[in-house]
């Protein structure tokens, strides 16, 4: 019997008490594609992570043809036959393709000059397996993402090792060059290596994996031969658990329309997106990772600016073109990433909560602070926000109440519509319970939400409607009474 | 932690610097403008000389005044709180030191100023040596040494400080004798060797060919000029090149035949304002102690103006000034 | 909040925080006040190893002289707390002097007698605000690293300095103008000093009070949060540096009374010494945090520091190795503090 590539058995993984992998298995044979399916968060990137070294297990074994191992750097990983083409895309901007490829091997031995000749050479010739047609000389700022991400398969494939992890591979480049590389990976299959291929897309999971895993919430659920799958069956697994938090809906949408908007466009992120929310709805947006939705809300609200297409706001064309002009029109912004560009982590909770809102405080350019301290403590009850004072810095709350935070400074201005991005993200289960409530009472209230969220559970729990992100491109909407879990997912992927 | 240590540094200078002052001695300030140059240095060790300070009867303190009016202005008040005896003022412009003369005169602290003018009617003295007078001389060596015709550079010290300002009157009154003369450039280097050198440079890239001597107002400068010179690969006896002052690499090279410079006395500038200080704190009691005052007159009364002599440079001196510099500069 | 949930609230809170209660009040104290006590044990210190240094004269000398400084650190605080910095305070300092000098001076080129004060100080200040605007343009709109921009206006600033000027100090100034660097209150409080403090009450006013201030926070502390947030935060960074720029010519306008000259050479590396006093006084160079209070007592270290070694005759060079170790201590100081948070 063979030898496995790669052998991980009863792999357990938490961060803070929070578990990521519960006793994972996973067996790479060596001249296979082994795919591995699983939602966001359902915990491949960081078992990735961990078989790469990048981070440690808790328990649990993993061995390398046969060989125990214990990464504790990337390095190691290397050193042992295993790479990774990884999801997010980090490359040298100002050093070319050809040293972006050999960074850390320029040469053999001590010599400290590095011969350029050689080094685009071998860099041409990889590139050329690829089927890419550029100058290995070329600096890495100047490639568009498609190319960028081919240089970074290239990049994995030189180390010519046994095991190759890729991780969402093809999120940036076209058909023909996913043609070009599948061929590729055929060919290192013959050659005898294993090849772990995460991704969510479907067709090309068919097309090239001879095993496949799904993952969810950390666990094993499903693997077997790829000819026992088909859509169906792949989706279900993926997404089906028990649903035990309840979603809290007494919203009725009304006939108003509160926003449309038409043949928005920004190139190279999303096109012609057509959707319209009414007072009273709640519309849920669903997508998977780079699928255009966060950049289709910063282009809405102004943080960037769209190519083309028209905005109706109660009927009224507007030009939203920077985010207070959108505040001033009653629109409010919960972003993705609250630590990035929600909160100011270094202020406290009466700041953050009353920033929206400073101009109404503020008659004459002085800030009324009773005024603003009462409005405050109104939000901290109203969200149940635990803190011990408003004074609190706002860094020192755990997540759901930084959540609840910029909640209650979008709220403190009364907003016509409410657009939240990944609400519940990293949040606790009883807040998000909470939180869940309040969208739906600021919902019954009267206002517009607009949910984008890639919790497949949340968004069917709590929309009226779903629209669904594919791509960059709308790929439909549909109604409550039509959404499931699997409508959407295979309309996603 | 980091900043207990800093506090207890600071703490230890302090007290050593407290304890440094022991007895009852007249404490006299030198406000001097700044010791980036040679010159000043020289002056300030010469001040250090003095028996008087040698023998503690004089506790000197050399304030840097960092080449900036204010700085130097601050300075005055400081001292004026300390109740200094007496002032020796070298001050960085000849206007804004008048409102630091005033300070002091108004708390009746005497302030003798020395090697530069200051506007003011309130010092108690002056001791310096003729800058119209070295401005002429010097000017005169380069015109003779061109033969009267031809085209020179004129490198000036920080505009507005007299030094600059009465060297340029006299450069340009000697110059005005020959007609056949063109003054190229003039343009201020602020006394300072590297400024000088980079503006050498530009110039003769600028003229190429075409100038025929040097005049800097400092010795400081005309090396920098030399040096420019020297790089352009250009032979640099066959620029008549003058500086003033006497600092120890231009008698180098006036022992080389590179350049002229004419002798500032700043042993002489130094020592005599001392007494001159001490003159007016002590009284006519007093007995001045610097060389100079064998050539001239102490008289019966503080005058307002004391002139201290130039000594052109030659190669007859030079030796002699040579090893009567590493004497005051040797410990 | 009832109290059950202020209970349950400080157990939320980082663990580390917890059970360690009077050791952190104590740590609190120290980083809140910290900057006081370091100030008041300077003093002691020097009044100790000086007879000189409690005199009213002297002390009274102290503020005068700190006051210019005084000045640029509060602009500079502004800047600073928006993440950015303005290393051109020294010269446009220079610059709206000698436009000031060349007002009231009749030795100006042209200048047959001097103007009336009030147009030489709206000249000088009206100047700086360009200058400053420009800094404020370059870093808010064409996105220029602060340290760039303002590196470049330094360069330009002196230039146009020595251009208007060409080179030569303005002296002959009207007798007028010189009260704002010399003049007095109630006879001893000397007029710098008592155009420090309202400048300082009045940055203190805005920066606290107003909508502004909290904006200048606001982007400091996250500019993207900011921007969402609906706050114009191209107008906040362009104004902090034309604030900057104006309290310069202030500081210009004392420093050319003091000094009775315009001065082309003034105010050169003032602005590292305003960036001490801000640093000192705990602003946190990466913008968001820090107040006014913590600047205005870096300034008076500074300041007693440079007085008490001058009135102990200890040599202008010690003090900067001084100066350079408390800038470092103050700065690891506040990282230590941030690293524990």
């Amino acid at each position: 019997m063979n030898i496995p590539l790669l052998d991980v058995t009863g792999l357990y993984k938490s961060y803070v008490g929070v578990p990521a992998l519960e006793n994972v298995s996973f067996r790479l044979e060596a001249g296979t594609v082994h795919a591995l399916c699983g939602e966001n968060g359902a915990g491949k990137s960081t078992l990735m992570k961990v078989i790469m070294g990048i981070i440690q297990r808790d328990r649990g074994e993993i061995a390398v043809k046969g060989k125990s191992v214990h990464f504790i750097s990337p390095r190691q990983a290397l050193d042992e036959g295993v790479s990774i083409i990884e999801q997010e895309l980090s490359p040298v901007p100002d050093m070319t393709i050809a040293e972006n490829i050999f960074l850390g091997r320029e040469g053999p031995g001590l010599s400290p000059f590095i011969n350029y000749r050689s080094l685009n050479r071998r860099a041409g010739e990889i590139l050329a397996t690829l089927g890419v047609d550029l100058d290995p000389r070329t600096k890495m700022k100047r490639l568009r993402v498609a190319q960028t991400q081919l240089v970074e398969i290239a990049k994995a494939l030189s180390y010519d090792s046994d095991i190759i992890i890729m991780d969402e591979p093809t999120s940036a480049i076209g058909a023909r060059e996913i043609e070009k590389l599948f061929s590729t990976i055929r060919r290192l299959k013959a050659a005898g290596k294993g090849i772990i291929y995460i991704s969510h897309k479907m067709d090309e999971i068919f097309d090239i994996a001879d095993t496949i895993t799904i993952l969810r919430d950390g666990r094993i659920v499903e693997g077997g031969p790829a000819a026992d799958f088909d859509r169906e069956r792949l989706i279900r697994n993926m997404i089906g658990r028990k649903i035990d938090t309840e979603y809290v809906k007494n919203n009725v949408p009304r006939n108003e329309l509160a926003l449309e908007v038409r043949g928005f466009t920004r190139n190279g992120e999303f096109s012609d997106i057509n959707l319209s929310v009414r007072r009273g709805e709640i519309l849920g947006i669903f997508g998977l990772m780079g699928a255009g939705r966060t950049e289709f809300l910063n282009a809405l609200y102004g943080v960037t600016r769209a190519d083309s297409g028209s905005v109706y706001l109660g009927g009224e064309k507007v030009r939203l073109t920077a985010p207070r002009r959108a505040l001033r029109k009653g629109i409010a912004y919960v972003t993705e990433d609250r630590k990035e560009s929600g909160l100011v982590l270094v202020r406290s909770v009466a700041d953050n909560i009353s920033m929206a809102a400073l101009r109404e405080l503020s008659p004459f350019g002085f800030v009324q602070r009773r005024r603003e301290l009462a409005k405050v403590d109104e939000m901290i009850s109203r969200f149940s926000i635990k803190t011990p004072s408003s004074g609190q810095l706002v860094k020192r709350l755990s997540g759901g109440n930084q959540q609840k935070v910029v909640l209650g400074r979008w709220i403190l201005i009364d907003p016509e519509i409410l657009i939240l991005d990944e609400p519940t993200r990293g949040i606790d289960v009883g807040s998000k319970h909470e939180i869940y409530s309040f969208i739906s009472d600021l919902a019954s209230e009267g206002r517009a939400v607009i949910m984008v969220s890639s919790e497949l559970p949340e968004i069917v729990g709590m929309s009226d409607r779903v629209a669904v992100f594919k791509e960059g491109h709308l790929a439909g909407v549909v109604d409550r009474d039509n959404v499931s879990e699997e409508t959407l997912m295979s309309m996603a992927v | 932690m980091k900043r207990l240590v800093t506090v207890l540094v600071v703490l230890s200078l302090i007290v050593g610097g407290a304890f440094a002052q022991a007895k009852k001695q007249y404490k006299i300030g030198a406000a001097v403008y700044g010791l980036k140059a040679e010159y000043m240095r020289l002056w300030t060790t010469a001040l250090e000389r003095h028996p008087d300070v040698q023998s503690g009867l004089v506790k000197i303190t050399v304030f840097d005044g960092q080449y900036d009016a204010s700085v130097q202005q601050a300075q005055f008040e400081n001292m004026v709180v300390q109740g200094y005896d007496a002032i020796l003022f070298v001050p960085i412009d000849i206007n804004a030191g008048a409102q630091a003369v005033a300070t002091a005169a108004n708390a009746h602290i005497p302030v003798i100023g020395s090697n530069t003018r200051v506007k003011s009617d309130q010092l108690t003295s002056y001791i310096g040596s003729n800058d119209v007078l070295s401005g002429n001389m010097e000017a005169e060596a380069v015109a003779k040494a061109i033969g009267g015709k031809g085209n020179v550079v004129i490198l000036e010290g920080p505009i507005g400080q007299s030094a600059q300002i009465e060297r340029r009157q006299g450069n340009l009154e000697a110059l005005k004798k020959y007609p056949k003369i063109k003054v190229l450039e003039m343009k201020t280097a602020n006394w300072s060797r590297a400024e000088a050198l980079t503006l050498m440079e530009d110039w003769l890239n600028a003229y190429p060919g075409k100038i025929n001597g040097v005049i800097g107002q400092n010795d400081e400068m005309a090396l920098g000029a030399i040096q420019a010179i020297k790089q352009a690969g250009l032979n640099v006896k066959k620029f008549p090149i003058a500086g003033i002052d006497g600092v120890t690499d231009a008698m180098i090279a006036v022992k080389n035949n590179e350049m002229v410079s004419i002798l500032q006395d700043a042993t002489g500038q130094a020592q005599g304002a001392l007494d001159l200080a001490l003159r007016a704190v002590i009284g006519e009691s007093y007995k001045p102690k610097a060389a100079f005052w064998k050539d001239v007159d102490w008289g019966k009364t503080m005058q307002k103006q004391y002139s201290v002599p130039w000594v052109p440079i030659t190669q007859n001196n030079v030796d002699n000034l040579l090893s009567e510099r590493q004497a005051l500069t040797n410990r | 909040m009832s109290e059950r949930e202020r209970v349950s609230a400080k157990a939320e809170m980082s663990s580390r925080d917890q059970g360690k209660d009077g050791e952190a009040r104590l740590k609190g104290i120290i980083s809140e006040y910290g900057i006081v006590l370091v100030f008041f044990l300077f003093c002691a210190v020097l009044a100790f190893a000086s007879p000189y240094f409690l005199k009213p004269k002297n002390l009274i000398n102290v503020l005068r002289q700190v006051s210019i400084n005084g000045l640029l650190s509060i602009g500079m605080t502004f800047v600073i707390l928006t993440g950015g910095i303005d290393l051109s305070v020294g010269s446009i300092l220079a610059f709206s002097s000698v436009v000031a000098a060349s007002f009231v001076s009749t030795a100006f080129p042209g200048r047959t007698e001097a103007a009336p004060i009030g147009i030489a100080i709206l000249a000088s200040m009206g100047v700086a605000a360009v200058l400053g605007g420009v800094n404020g343009i370059l870093v808010s709109r064409m996105k220029v690293p602060a340290f760039v921009a303002t590196l470049g206006m330094l360069s330009m600033g002196r230039g146009f300095t020595f251009i208007y000027t060409d080179g030569m100090p303005i002296p002959k100034i009207d007798p007028s103008f010189l009260v704002i660097g010399q003049g007095t209150i109630f006879g001893f409080v000397p007029l710098p000093v008592v155009i420090f403090i309202i400048a300082f009450g009045v940055a203190w006013v805005v920066l606290y009070k107003t909508r502004f201030g909290r904006y200048v926070y606001a982007v400091g502390g996250n500019e993207k949060s900011a921007k969402v947030s609906g706050i114009n935060t191209k107008l906040i960074i362009f104004f902090v540096y034309v604030i900057s720029g104006v309290l310069a010519a202030i500081g210009g306008l004392i420093l050319t009374a003091r000094t009775t000259a315009g001065l082309p050479q003034a105010g050169q590396s003032y602005e590292l010494d305003a960036i001490a006093a801000v640093v000192i006084g705990g602003t946190s160079l990466s913008g968001g945090q820090g107040d006014l209070r913590g600047t205005l007592f870096g300034a008076l270290i500074i300041g007693v520091i440079g007085n008490g070694l001058d009135l102990l005759g200890v040599s202008s060079y010690y003090q900067q190795v001084i100066k350079g170790a408390i800038i470092v201590g103050a700065v690891l100081l506040d990282s230590f503090r941030k690293r524990n948070d």
